[in-house]
């Protein structure tokens, strides 16, 4: 069956590349494409690479029925300060809540510690006298003639765009609307931040954060949209662009002119979305997606094909990899934890005579030892080359060799000889450590959502994904992993399944017994009508499905947890689902405490079929031997020595084929280590099943 | 009496340490993330650790206040004196807040949950957490004795074999403002515990560890190395220094820490002899909590790195005289000894700046720190207790200015505005950061803020009002300036001389001037590009600019003028 409108096409702008995924609906096959990422104007590459993609599928862009659109250039511009000429307007007396922050440290002992540059210069962070109590009634008036005088200065001054951040203003948006009212009028060309709109949540720091990060960015990106959809439209694409958002769903792009904020994670959530996808093909509940590249390894975990939501981000953080070392970001954005460790990871010896992998990258120049581009410091890369692992050479599907020789004399120099190790004890120990630190890193990040990992699968994905998740599994106790084909370039693929949806919250603290549920279906209502709007922008016609949400927690807790409404807003059996949210999450939940909501949520979802993405397997009567390639020495962790492995294509694999491990399956963009014990089940929809096994139980018959 | 210890190659003793320490971290999340006390939640004003079966601390949760980590080392060794291993079953639940024990104050309660696997005792989990209210005169600031600062329960268990102890837990509802909170609090405590037993459980089934003492052992021998190798780095010498308090005995003569401090190969010696007796003020530090600042102080100086454990503690000998305020006697007040032993960090930093000049930072206006505490009623009759917290000025470091409204060595984040107006009927009229509040220096201090608070109440609010440098602000170090002082005003009276207690009626405001830091090095030294940009920024003033760093700005306020500064420079080296 074929249709007008067989493509739809995913980028993705990152820092150093921008990739393409191309994919036709008709047939479930696509194309990826790199071109490198040109940052004085992203559009540019981005019509690079539209116009590469005609040498294979000429006149493509007329038959296109979407364009999906991620980019890095939110973050950049805020990493980078980069951004619009920006000022803030705060309550009297508030200006410098953006400096102050948390007031607290990120090390307890590190006195050397520093914090990221406030985004806003001070001299441009003003006051307008006015004042809000905590439930929206107003003390004190706005003073107009104040707020246009302050508007003048800032026109005056240069200044490009504004935030507006009063206190309370969650509560009750007047005074900040009128403060907008007022720039209209007066100075049209001021881009204007609403508080209120981008993040109507209570805490100061956090929203006013939130909100300078959405005006120090507008401008920017206004004007990369109006440019992109210009080079579209002059590649002949005539239909929808989406842009997608760190939340997970995509939008239209007169709502990312507004809250360009929502997209500042939009490229990692491809591998959540894709990942998350093939859960749902594959039936499982529980998915641990684990996406190990060059530079870091993230992970996130996915229940009943649901990506969590994380509403406390951080973007720009001054220590890489430390909480609270960076600027706050408010918006809905899936919870993937990202840790310094991939393929690229520098290994080393650390202060306590410890080996210790990463967060230093050696990145793709001078890259790896085995690389032989001058690398000297040895890798996660290096120590799996040696390990057997890679294929010298068959690295990138044989694009590059590995040099094997100086990669062995490099680890035994630098980790070898200091620890008193052989030269695969010391690879063994890389390739362990750095696995451990992304098993503690998940660890943590489940223990905070509450979640259990023992009906778990991996999904790895990743060029290094798949080499490490036999260990990075059965440190958490996992039992089973998947690697998809495609697995290298498989987050690509996330954007081309990612529904049209959108978050919209507000603050509303209210004891629950106080609740009166008309009125929270009103306040519900008033989101759903604001959450539509957007939906009906990118999806005309579509069917829309809303889901509400409250944060809930006990009178006097800090940390409130997300509870599913149910239709009627019945507030005892509100009252029952967030026992038994918080009882799955702590292990407790108390009947005597009063219970009180902090924050309303609803999430709309246009209702779209998509199809599912795979590359399927070719159904053969053949044998698993046509796949095999030969066989080499590998790293058994169970054994502690070399033992053969055999290695097969993954590409030729026919589908239903058994392999046992110890076993390699290779493929262009990343390769699958199976231990002893393993038995891998090859899927003809696309995936190999792996049951890890225990190697104690390995026959070798 | 321990077996010999199993040996593990380094990268299986390595992966087994990572896994403990993440034990402690995920502990320490689920605490935070089911505690009902700000003074958790936000404050971070908690510890978390495991124990082995024979009370030695595996490790330990990265994220906690200072003062309570280090004095979780020894805890637990103190609580099995009281009830001895072998007389542990499962099911039991240990509770304790004696300052003497723990860590210096009431409000502290440590709980420490047994774990077993089968019948046998393999270790505990342990949490130590400040409570919103532990009873007593709320947190006076002139308690003269611990008596005043709420119920103390010695070494007990709060659950014997799975049964509540009925009469323990009626007790502490009946001696405590908000019961609700400090039992909801305690829970959290528990559900921490147990969720750590597991994880242990877990550990030993999983790996090849038998038992944790066989990890206790490499973990502290290897912390311990690395910890007397970067001393073994000093120079052998002894220093001296000696610091005035602003807080004063009964005679009206200020406190004075003296100290001694002596590198001495790989150890370091420090005795605080000559230092004051302790005072009837609720300021007095046990001995506990003057060794962990101490070490804490040596730490951060010296090897910020590294987890801690008791490895990082044995090179160090902490000694002070009985019955000064360093090591008081029962029944000293001791509430807010915060107040007093932030200042053992500025005195081992002076100190250490005779050898590690770059290692060290100028002094404070953090400490002592400043916590204030509102008790009242909302127009409807709902009761409230809240806190506030804000900070003023780090000390500048050797290469860079000293950070701003930032905690140390404390870490405790500050209180949000809407938070506090939605929590309690306060309104803040502003909270801003203060022009010429940091210490002039080649790197200048951390600036501080003013916050002013108003109670909206019909009812007045008990105020517990906390602070200080308010007669001596924080010093510079290696001719920094000093910043500026701190100062507590109700209404529009005279700034209190000492923190105390105010009844604060309707629409009375409280202005807290936060102190700034001090400066580290010469402001003379100071690029004059940097006063500039302080003085764009509003953190200098044009006077100050002048005066302090001899620094003139050009008459169009965005220059530096280069000929009369350096005229003024001149002269004032003269």
């Amino acid at each position: 069956m074929t249709s007008d409108l067989p493509f739809r096409l995913g980028c993705d702008i990152g820092g150093t590349f921008t990739d393409f995924v191309l994919l036709n609906q008709d047939t479930g096959k696509f194309v990826v494409h790199k071109t490198l990422t040109t940052p004085i104007d992203p559009s540019e590459a981005v019509e690079t690479g539209l116009v590469a993609l005609q040498q294979s599928h000429n006149g493509y862009p007329g038959k296109t029925e979407n364009v999906i659109h991620g980019t890095t250039l939110v973050i950049n511009a805020v990493i980078e300060r980069k951004g619009a000429a920006t000022a803030i307007i705060a309550t009297e007396g508030f200006r410098d809540s953006l400096e102050m922050r948390r007031e607290i440290r990120y090390d307890i002992y590190d006195i050397g510690a520093v914090f990221p540059t406030p985004l806003v210069d001070r001299p441009f962070r003003r006051e307008v006298p006015e004042r809000l109590y905590s439930d929206g009634r107003v003390r004190n008036p706005l003073d107009e003639g104040a707020a246009r005088g302050v508007l003048e200065d800032l026109a005056a001054a240069g200044i490009e765009s504004v935030a507006v951040c009063l206190l309370h203003a969650y509560a009750n948006p007047t005074h900040e609307r009128a403060v907008a009212a007022l720039a209209a009028e007066a100075h049209p060309e001021l881009a204007i931040s609403l508080s209120s709109d981008v993040m109507p949540e209570i805490k100061e720091f956090e929203r006013t954060s939130t909100t300078a990060v959405n005006a120090y960015v507008k401008p920017l990106m206004a004007r990369y949209i109006k440019r992109l959809e210009e080079r579209l439209a002059a590649q002949g694409f005539e239909h929808g662009l989406f842009m997608m958002l760190s939340g997970g769903g995509i939008i239209a792009p007169e709502t990312a002119r507004q809250f360009p904020v929502r997209m500042i994670e939009s490229g990692p959530v491809g591998g959540a979305l894709a990942a998350a996808q093939l859960g749902r093909q594959a039936g499982l509940s529980d998915v641990v997606m684990f996406d190990m590249g060059g530079t870091t390894a993230k992970s996130c975990l996915i229940r009943d094909g649901v990506m969590p939501i994380s509403t406390e981000y951080e973007v720009d953080r001054v220590h890489r990899f430390k909480k609270g070392s960076g600027t706050p970001v408010g918006v809905p954005t899936v919870d993937i934890i990202e840790i310094g460790a991939g393929g690229g990871s520098i290994a080393g010896i650390d202060e306590l005579g410890l080996l210790r992998v990463g967060p230093l990258s050696a990145g793709a120049d001078p890259g790896p030892i085995c690389y032989g581009h001058g690398g000297a410091k040895p890798t996660v890369t290096d120590a799996d080359l040696v390990l057997g692992y890679l294929d010298p050479g068959y690295f990138l599907g044989g694009e590059m060799s590995l040099d094997l020789t100086p990669t062995e004399a490099g680890i035994q120099k630098e980790i070898g000889e200091p620890l008193g190790f052989s030269l695969l004890q010391a690879a063994w120990g890389i390739h362990e450590v750095v696995n451990e630190n992304m098993a503690a890193a998940i660890r943590m990040y489940v223990t905070e959502m509450g979640g259990n990992l023992a009906d778990a699968t991996v999904v790895a994905i990743g060029g290094a994904g798949p080499v490490h998740a036999d260990s990075f599994a059965r440190k958490l106790g996992v039992k089973r992993l998947i690697m998809p084909r495609g697995a290298g370039v498989y987050s690509a693929l996330g954007f081309l399944v990612a529904p049209v949806s959108y978050e919209n919250s507000r603050t509303s603290i209210v004891p629950l017994k106080d609740t009166n549920p008309d009125k929270l279906g009103d306040q519900f209502k008033a989101l759903e009508d604001s959450a539509r709007a957007v939906i009906e922008a990118a999806a005309p016609g579509a069917d829309i499905a809303y889901a509400r949400i409250a944060d809930i927690c006990y009178l006097g807790q800090g940390s409130a947890v997300r509870v599913a409404m149910p239709d009627d807003l019945d507030i005892e059996d509100i009252a029952a689902r967030f026992a038994d949210e918080y009882h799955a999450r702590f292990g407790a939940s108390y009947g005597d405490l009063d219970v009180q909501f902090v924050t309303l949520r609803v999430t709309a979802t246009a209702q779209q079929e998509t199809n599912a993405i795979a590359l399927p397997f070719a159904d053969s009567s053949e044998n698993v031997s046509v796949a095999l390639k030969g066989e080499r020495m590998a790293f058994a962790p169970d054994l502690k020595e070399m033992v053969p492995h055999k290695v097969y294509a993954m590409d030729r694999l026919p589908a239903g084929a058994r392999i046992a491990g110890p076993a390699i399956v290779e493929e262009e963009s990343s390769t699958l280590v199976i231990a002893r014990g393993g038995h891998a089940d090859v899927d003809s929809r696309g995936w190999i099943l792996v049951e890890l096994g225990d190697p104690k139980q390995e026959n070798d018959g | 009496m321990n077996a010999a210890a199993k040996q593990f190659d380094p990268i299986t003793f390595q992966v087994l340490w990572s896994r403990a320490i993440s034990i402690a971290d995920e502990m320490a999340t689920t605490l935070v993330k089911t505690a009902f006390s700000t003074v958790v939640r936000d404050n971070h004003d908690y510890a978390v650790a495991v124990y082995d079966a024979e009370g030695d601390l595996v490790a330990q949760a990265n994220q906690s206040t200072p003062g309570q980590l280090f004095c979780m080392q020894r805890v637990m060794r103190d609580i099995l004196e009281e009830y001895p291993a072998d007389s542990l079953s499962p099911g039991d639940i240990l509770i304790a807040n004696d300052p003497w024990l723990g860590s210096g104050h009431t409000p502290d309660i440590f709980i420490a949950t047994p774990t077993f696997r089968g019948e046998k005792l393999v270790g505990f989990g342990v949490t130590c957490a400040h409570h919103t209210d532990i009873g007593g005169r709320m947190a006076a600031p002139d308690a003269r004795e611990v008596y005043e600062e709420g119920i103390i329960i010695p070494v007990s268990k709060l659950y014997d074999k799975g049964v509540p102890n009925d009469l323990l837990f009626r007790l502490i509802e009946r001696n405590v403002r908000v019961p609700d909170r400090i039992l909801g609090d305690l829970r959290a405590q528990m559900a921490a515990n147990h969720f750590g037993g597991e994880r242990i459980v877990q550990l030993l089934e999983e790996t090849e560890l038998e038992r944790l003492s066989d990890l206790t052992t490499p973990i502290v021998a290897q912390t311990e190395k690395s910890m007397r190798e970067a001393i073994a780095e000093l120079p052998d010498g002894a220093y001296e220094s000696r610091l005035e308090l602003e807080r004063e005995d009964a005679d009206g003569n200020r406190l004075v820490i003296e100290m001694r401090l002596e590198v001495r190969g790989d150890e370091i010696f420090i005795d605080y002899a000559g230092t004051s007796p302790q005072v009837d003020l609720p300021i007095n530090s046990v001995l506990n909590m003057t060794t962990a600042y101490t070490v804490f102080s040596i730490k951060c100086a010296l090897h910020p790195h590294i987890p801690n454990n008791k490895g990082t503690s044995l090179p160090i000998h902490v000694s002070a005289p009985e019955g000064s305020i360093l090591n008081p006697e029962f029944p000293a007040a001791c509430m807010f000894r915060s107040s007093l032993i932030f200042n053992v960090v500025q005195i081992i930093f002076d100190a250490l700046s005779n050898v590690v000049p770059e290692k060290v930072m100028a002094p404070s206006g953090t400490f002592p720190l400043w916590i204030e505490r509102f008790g009242g009623k909302f127009d409807d009759g709902t009761p409230y207790v809240c806190g506030f917290n804000g900070q003023g000025g780090q000390g500048a470091r050797y290469d860079k200015d000293g950070v701003t409204t930032t905690v140390f060595p404390a870490n405790v984040s500050s209180t949000s505005v809407e938070l506090l107006e939605v929590e309690a009927p306060l309104l803040c009229d502003r909270k801003e950061l203060i022009t010429d509040s940091g210490g002039p220096g080649r790197q200048r201090g951390g600036i501080a803020q003013e916050v002013v608070l108003r109670n909206l109440a019909k009812k007045p609010a008990v105020a517990s009002l906390s602070g200080g440098r308010f007669h001596i602000a924080a010093p510079g170090m290696d001719g920094g300036g000093t910043g500026m002082h701190g100062a507590i005003q109700v209404g529009d009276d005279d700034p209190i001389p000492q923190p105390k207690q105010v009844l604060m009626g309707q629409e009375t405001t409280i202005t807290f001037t936060y102190p700034g830091g001090g400066g580290y090095g010469s402001p003379f030294e100071r690029d004059p590009a940097k006063v500039l940009e302080d003085f764009r920024l509003g953190f200098v003033s044009q006077a100050e600019a002048r005066n302090a760093y001899g620094v003139v700005i050009g008459t169009d306020g965005r220059s530096v003028d280069h000929a009369e500064t350096a005229k003024r420079r001149a002269q004032a080296s003269e």
